[in-house]
């Protein structure tokens, strides 16, 4: 659209690597949180 | 926006002493009816967290004082309008460059004031001491009920609310069967429910715990007087949360025991009584049906039987009520799966059996059916 | 419409299309800044309107207005549209719209994927309001009756509202997570050529911090409510104990997630108030680097102090001494942000238009919560306060000074520069002192029924709170109407009013005062040149 502005193109990559790097920290978050905290808090609350 | 908050405590007592007008005791009771803090501890460990509020209150004062009074004397002092000249340099002063250090150290300091003093309390309060013999009494939470069982004598009640007629003033603080504790006696409560989370809370004792299905959590007290302590459910546990008072009622070591005797005696009564080979007329069936019903089930399916739909159906003209009574039998006894529907299988045959007569034959439910406790018991 | 014939027109010059396109397809950060900001201002009034009732319900004991449920399920919607649609959103508008200006960037980093987070709120919104409506509808199952923590086995009864509920919650954190990469990317990567990070504005840095937290911790919810939809309909038992399952682990993956969340709401707020703190007390920011490491401080602790929303649940002495030394260690980088603020009006030359008057009643309300905060801490007393009214009267107290009045001092400090209107001062400033007297009405009394043993979120209670509650509701309708005023306030300076200059405020620092107010529709298309300081 008009009203982006055109961005070089080294911008747009470096731009484009460090967005999917964050996204692998949250598909990393989403995945572990059901095994991984699972046991963590099993251990952690200690006595049933 | 300072003469808000500090005037507002302060302004509170002076309407209680101006609405009153009997001075400052009259004003004090005034206050103390409205409840603004704690009740007045009636165990050991409610005292000890009693105490461990206040110093953290205080000290929580007196910091608020000190920020509140910083805070209005740069308000009033450091402003345009009296031609207080701007420091552009008291950022880069020694007190600039070094606050970063000194103000986390002295925050630290009061922070382990605090901690310190609590986690002594903590020990106390949290481990069950085992040094002596405890009273154990399991409290299980249900929708919208409690379950109190006397672990050490067999006995168990059932606590619900009362409606306004008959609770008066501690209306949703009141209930039909209370919680009976001897004094001088360490008890100690085994939490847990039967469908949803509740949690177990009265303010005398300073008890609070979640009771959790498939959890047994433990709390202990040690009540210090006789008394009537009240308390509510404290998890939000859906429709009725509002609906589910503890009341604890503290006596001597000797009136508990007379207590304990005559609870048995009923137990052994009503025993005697649903065993009894006999068959049941309609008629009893019908009175001992309604007084459970309008006990047990009134809450959601309400005295007419017309329910809550969607979350709670109908009996009266529903097709459980007045279809195949083995359905009907099943629903009660084994509950309804993801519904607020329990399994009512705790309850006795000839209960059973009245509930469900009642219910068929209620509010234009014509079935005629009578139902004896054989065949709940066959049904079982 | 005049688009087609405009269209060549706007090819030339870059300016913004016109009608509906505009916003529909909108790239541009300041236009999904305002969108973002527009959209929170229509949720707060929807979140209001349930607290309202809610209040309505309370003001007598007794069951006079809402069935049960339906109370329930205001309680639900009033948290979740005001945390989710309205706060959130308005702390995403303030960083579209100044981020890119601050840092000397022409636009976010990423301007197609800022429409996407945008317009996902709306359907988001759309669906949080068909789990309210569904239930009156015949077949439309039962309301929501859990509170937004949703704990199991409670909301596993619900019915397909719930469902909505858990679509309405995955949306929005798609939302904030796409909305967090692209403020991440903007700050490491479009920065203007020799502005080092250390010295970017505090408010840069606070949502620098909370992107990152919301990142960390809003998968952790996602994953606990697709857990819950896959107990409700697939057949696991992650939470049901008949099971093998643990309802216990939901109140942790939900709190991993929810005490974050609440530095999430309040970070962005604090970075704004070191913007205004300097032009109002005409002299530099005291404790800029402190102040960033308080925040990282804050967010690191943020992130391991989560069960402390859970002491009641039977963990053991370890962990719940743990939990509490932690939290009250949180103090401390707050501690030190409250004093650098305070050491920033500290012999300075004030004065006190309505941004500065909020953020002086921030410093000193804010106080007050995070020290109600640090008692609910400790884990004794907390035995006490724990569910009860008390922790009501605490969050709001941390809430709205913390993160609403922040939110509304950025609006009024940067609206000459949006609009290129000031705003009416004595009409702002009657809306301040009607607004934080009405606060303080309806919460300091909820601390005393808490204490004394009301339990939250109960429609009906007992005779002996009646008196506070009362006062409280009544105050709460004055503060519910002072939101009116706040709306025709933003109404009048959009569309007119006295003239803004680009330095709206005379001693105002930073990059945002250097464009027009309000700014051409792309700024910093040529990097700004930056002094080294």
């Amino acid at each position: 659209m008009m009203s982006r502005p055109e961005y070089p193109p080294e911008l747009r990559r470096k731009n484009v690597k460090l967005a999917l790097w964050v996204l692998v920290i949250v598909i990393l978050m989403f995945i572990t949180a059901v095994p991984f905290w699972v046991g963590l808090f099993e251990l952690a609350t200690g006595v049933r | 926006m300072l003469a808000t908050k500090r005037s507002r405590s302060g302004s509170l007592l002076a309407a209680a002493l101006a609405v009153t007008g009997f001075g400052a005791t009259a004003a004090a009771d005034e206050v103390q009816r409205w409840g603004v803090n704690f009740p007045p501890p009636a165990s050991t460990t409610a005292q000890e967290i009693y105490d461990i509020h206040m110093l953290t209150m205080g000290i929580a004062t007196i910091l608020l004082v000190i920020i509140f009074a910083v805070v209005i004397y740069s308000l009033i002092v450091h402003r345009k309008s009296r031609g207080y000249p701007a420091d552009q340099h008291f950022h880069e002063t020694w007190f600039g460059r070094w606050s970063w250090v000194f103000v986390p150290v002295m925050v630290l300091g009061v922070d382990l004031t605090i901690a310190g003093a609590a986690q002594k309390t903590l020990e106390r309060v949290w481990v069950v001491p085992q040094d002596q013999p405890l009273l154990d009494v399991k409290v299980i939470g249900h929708q919208w009920y409690w379950e109190f069982v006397y672990l050490d004598h067999d006995v168990k009640i059932e606590s619900r609310f009362v409606p306004k007629e008959e609770a008066g003033i501690h209306y949703l603080r009141e209930v039909d069967n209370r919680l009976v504790l001897p004094t001088h006696q360490r008890v100690r409560f085994l939490h847990t429910a039967s469908d949803v989370l509740h949690a177990f809370w009265v303010p005398e004792l300073a008890v609070k715990k979640d009771a959790i299905p498939g959890y047994v959590t433990e709390t202990w007290v040690n009540l210090t007087r006789e008394g009537v302590f009240r308390g509510q459910c404290a998890e939000l546990c859906g429709t009725w949360h509002a609906r589910m008072p503890i009341v604890v009622e503290g006596v001597s070591q000797e009136r508990f025991d007379a207590w304990i005797e005559e609870q048995k005696q009923v137990k052994l009564a009503a025993l005697a009584e649903a065993t009894a080979e006999r068959e049941w007329d309609k008629d009893e069936l019908m009175a001992r049906g309604e007084r459970l019903y309008n006990t047990m089930c009134a809450a959601c399916h309400q005295v007419d039987g017309s329910g809550m739909p969607p979350a709670f159906p109908a009996i009266r003209g529903s097709a459980v009520a007045t279809g195949p009574i083995p359905r009907h039998m099943e629903v009660v006894l084994k509950g309804v799966p993801g519904t607020a529907m329990a399994a009512w299988n705790s309850l006795n045959d000839l209960e059973i059996a009245s509930i469900i007569t009642y219910q068929r034959n209620a509010w234009g439910n014509d079935t005629g059916d009578v139902v004896q406790p054989s065949d709940v018991n066959a049904a079982r | 419409m005049t688009t087609a014939t405009h269209a060549h027109a706007d090819h030339e010059h870059h300016g913004p299309p016109s009608g509906l396109k505009r916003w529909l397809f909108s790239t541009n950060h300041k236009d999904i800044g305002t969108m973002y900001l527009v959209f929170a201002l229509i949720m707060l009034f929807l979140g209001g309107a349930s607290a309202m009732v809610i209040r309505a319900e309370l003001f007598m004991p007794g069951l006079q207005l809402v069935q049960p449920d339906l109370y329930n399920n205001l309680v639900t919607n009033h948290a979740l549209i005001m945390i989710f649609g309205a706060v959130m959103p308005a702390a995403a508008g303030l960083a579209n719209w100044m981020i890119p200006l601050m840092i000397g960037a022409p636009d976010m980093a990423l301007p197609r994927m800022n429409n996407l987070s945008f317009w996902i709120l709306p359907a988001a919104a759309l669906m949080l309001i068909l789990s309210f409506v569904v239930p009156f509808f015949p077949g439309g199952g039962t309301q929501i009756n859990t509170g937004w923590t949703l704990y199991p086995p409670l909301s596993l009864q619900v019915g397909m509202s719930m469902d909505f509920l858990i679509f309405a919650i995955h949306l929005l954190g798609v939302s904030s997570v796409l909305a967090s990469i692209n403020i991440i990317v903007t700050i490491f990567n479009m920065r203007a050529p020799g502005l080092r990070m250390m010295q970017l504005p505090i408010f840069v840095w606070a949502w620098l911090v909370t992107a990152f937290l919301l990142i960390l911790v809003v998968p952790v919810l996602a994953a606990g409510v697709t857990m819950l939809l896959f107990d409700r309909h697939f057949g696991t038992s992650f939470f049901i104990a008949a099971g093998g399952g643990d309802p216990v682990l939901f109140q942790h993956l939900f709190w991993f997630f929810g005490h974050p969340e609440v530095y999430i709401l309040i970070l962005p707020s604090l970075g704004v108030l070191a913007s205004i703190l300097p032009t109002f007390s005409r002299k530099p920011l005291f404790g800029h680097h402190s102040l960033v490491g308080a925040m990282i401080a804050i967010a690191a602790l943020g992130m391991i102090v989560w069960a402390h929303h859970q002491y009641t649940v039977g963990m053991s002495l370890a962990a719940v001494k743990y939990f509490m030394i932690m939290t009250i260690l949180i103090s401390i980088p707050v501690g030190l942000i409250i004093f650098n603020y305070m050491m920033t009006m500290w012999r300075g030359a004030m004065t006190f238009e309505t941004p500065m008057l909020f953020t002086v009643a921030i410093i000193l309300m804010f106080s007050f919560g995070g020290l109600t905060g640090v008692m609910l801490a400790v884990v004794p007393a907390d035995m006490q306060y724990h569910d009860s009214m008390f922790v009501v009267a605490h969050f709001h107290y941390v809430l709205l000074p913390g993160a609403v009045w922040g939110l509304f001092a950025g609006v009024f400090y940067w609206l000459p520069k949006w609009t290129g209107h000031m705003y009416d001062e004595k009409l702002a400033k009657t809306f301040f002192w009607l607004h934080v007297v009405s606060f303080n009405i309806t919460f300091f009394p909820q601390h005393f029924i808490g204490l004394a043993g009301m339990p939250r979120r109960i429609v009906d209670y007992n005779v002996m709170f009646t008196e506070f509650n009362m006062i409280s509701s009544v105050g709460a309708f004055f503060f519910g109407i002072s939101h009116l005023l706040f709306l025709y306030i933003i109404i009048k300076t959009v569309r007119g009013g006295e003239k803004a200059k680009a330095r709206a405020w005379e001693s105002a620092q930073g990059l945002e005062w250097e464009v027009e107010s309000p700014p051409p529709h792309h700024t910093w298309t040529t990097p700004p040149t930056i002094k080294t300081a």
